[in-house]
């Protein structure tokens, strides 16, 4: 079991704000919460580092290294990636195989394997004051399902539940890098994956450019929106995952998370 | 310090409660989306879609479990059939994509709230895109056996905000009617417990740990979700009907109103043989 911090509960409900208290009849609009305010380290006592961008953009080499050393220097921590929860992952397995999904299905799937891991990890282990690292996160949901077609309000609403991080890093490669980074290393490219359900080509390698090419796009209007901090994917590794860790170093109190004295674990 | 732009951008609002875009969208009042707005749907266009192709009629039958709701459905189609309208029906949880998965899921028990409104939420989706539209779109009548709003309720009143769940649902198509069939949970019980000789987990809300007591805990619930009801019938038009009259009784309101829909000039109909049990 895992040892939770102090009760912060209080704090905690700031951003929770689709989960309230068990509603009235009519709750004052004035006091409705503000969906998706930036509120990050006052609302849990841990912290959330996430890192986004598209296919071959180096960002899960990058959380690697990034988790490998946080991990050698002992802090609290735990990783999590997307569409990863085991509760609806033969729904999403079924969904993909007969391609039953459609722009809105396969976004809603998604979301509820977020808010499955949401409700039963990430919150529970920011109010435990733990660091999470999370390999892709909601905005992967607004640049891909977006570039799909979904209404971006929508979007944003579904997953206003989901607590604002500490630092979202953003790994930018020019496109033709990227797609060139996945079409040689991988044989065949998937019938949702290259975007194929989009119609915009037959040819998967084509349909996949085609298809980042709007991810990407998709990607480049948050930077601003959502604060993202923008790395530039081509950098030789070892530069970039120092460029990361000094800016987690520098953004994130990290003597917080240092082992305990009486590490339980 | 988060500046007023990106904040607003950040915050973009379900439709029902959204605050007017910044400039260069023409302003429109809050309330818009729900009276004025989209004509098929509440809010958002469900992507890939063409709502004026649709040739049908869509018609809900809301109300909780012992109201009445299927006995209706079974004597509606029925009598549409023999009217000469192609009918098809629709419930929750009787998607191909994940229909199954949410039974498992509330068998286990092992499911957060968020969750299973999400999953609600494909399986509905998943429906309206599979089954429903292309019904409409060749002209049939759906019969739809509880609609999005049973699932709103359910949210809300396992404390998921009131907003987050109808914009949720804002691209689900508006039905051209959405009849209540409001009974006491009293009676509710009493029909659901002849019925089975049991009441299930979900059904007293069990979940929600609001009594140890089983028939208590059926009328807490459900009493919760008849004043979810009653907000939403004003707001999305109900037509409330006294679901503690007799069938036949029931059965006449609901085909007048229908005939009137649908342009059907005689109401009169009694049920085959098959059907004559329901009938009392």
């Amino acid at each position: 079991m895992l040892h939770f911090g102090p009760p912060s509960a209080q704090r905690l409900m700031e951003t929770q704000d689709v989960v309230q208290k068990p509603a009235r009849s009519e709750p004052a609009k004035s006091t409705l919460p503000q969906p998706g305010r930036p509120v990050p380290s006052r609302a849990y006592p841990g912290a959330l580092i996430v890192v986004e961008g598209t296919d071959g953009s180096g960002k899960s080499t990058q959380l690697y290294l990034l988790k490998r050393w946080l991990e050698i220097g002992g802090y609290r921590l735990h990783f999590t990636e997307w569409n990863s929860s085991p509760l609806v992952k033969s729904a999403t397995r079924r969904g993909k195989q007969r391609r039953l999904l459609t722009p809105t299905t396969f976004s809603l799937l998604h979301a509820a394997d977020f808010a499955d891991r949401c409700e039963r990890q990430i919150m529970p282990l920011l109010q435990g004051d733990y660091l999470v690292l999370a390999d892709r996160y909601i905005y992967t949901a607004f640049a891909r399902d977006t570039a799909r077609g979904c209404s971006p309000r929508w979007l944003r609403n579904l997953y206003r539940f989901a607590p604002i991080p500490d630092i979202t890093f953003y790994f930018r490669a020019p496109l033709d890098v990227a797609v060139n980074r996945i079409l040689s290393g991988r044989p065949k490219l998937k019938y949702y994956e290259a975007g194929m359900d989009l119609g915009m080509s037959y040819d998967r390698a084509e349909s996949f450019r085609l298809f980042q090419a709007r991810i990407l796009e998709e990607y480049d209007k948050m930077v601003e929106t959502d604060n993202f901090v923008v790395l530039d994917g081509t950098m030789p590794v070892n530069k970039l995952q120092k460029q990361m860790r000094d800016i987690v170093a520098s953004k994130i109190d990290l003597k917080r998370f240092a082992p305990r004295a009486e590490a339980a674990e | 310090m988060p500046e007023p732009e990106k904040e607003k951008a950040a915050t973009s609002a379900p439709p029902v409660e959204a605050p007017t875009p910044p400039a260069p969208a023409p302003p429109k009042a809050v309330s818009a989306p729900e009276e004025a707005g989209s004509q098929y749907f509440f809010g958002e266009p469900l992507v890939g879609f063409d709502p004026s192709e649709i040739t049908g009629s869509l018609i809900v039958i809301e109300g909780m479990d012992g109201s009445g709701r299927s006995t209706q459905i079974a004597l509606l189609q029925e009598w549409l059939e023999s009217e000469g309208f192609a009918v098809q029906t629709s419930g929750l949880r009787r998607s191909n994509l994940v229909g199954r998965d949410i039974d498992e899921l509330l068998a286990k028990n092992a499911v957060t709230r968020l969750t299973l409104a999400l999953m609600y939420a494909t399986d509905f989706f998943d429906q309206i895109e599979h089954r429903i539209l292309p019904a409409l779109r060749s002209g049939t009548v759906v019969l739809a056996d509880r609609y999005i709003f049973t699932l709103i309720a359910r949210g809300v009143v396992r404390g998921i905000n009131r907003d987050y769940m109808s914009g949720l649902y804002a691209m689900a198509l508006r039905p051209h009617l959405t009849f209540w069939l409001n009974v006491r949970p009293e009676t509710a019980f009493a029909r659901e417990f002849r019925k089975a000789q049991a009441i299930s987990y979900w059904e007293a809300g069990r979940d929600m740990s609001l009594s140890h007591d089983l028939y208590w805990s059926f009328i807490r619930y459900q009493t919760m979700i008849k004043r979810e009801f009653e907000v939403m019938a004003k707001r999305f038009n109900f037509i409330e009907l006294d679901g503690e009259a007799s069938v036949p009784a029931v059965n006449k309101l609901l085909r007048q109103r229908i005939a009137e829909q649908l342009g059907i000039r005689a109401t009169k109909y009694s049920p085959s043989a098959a059907l004559s049990h329901l009938w009392r």
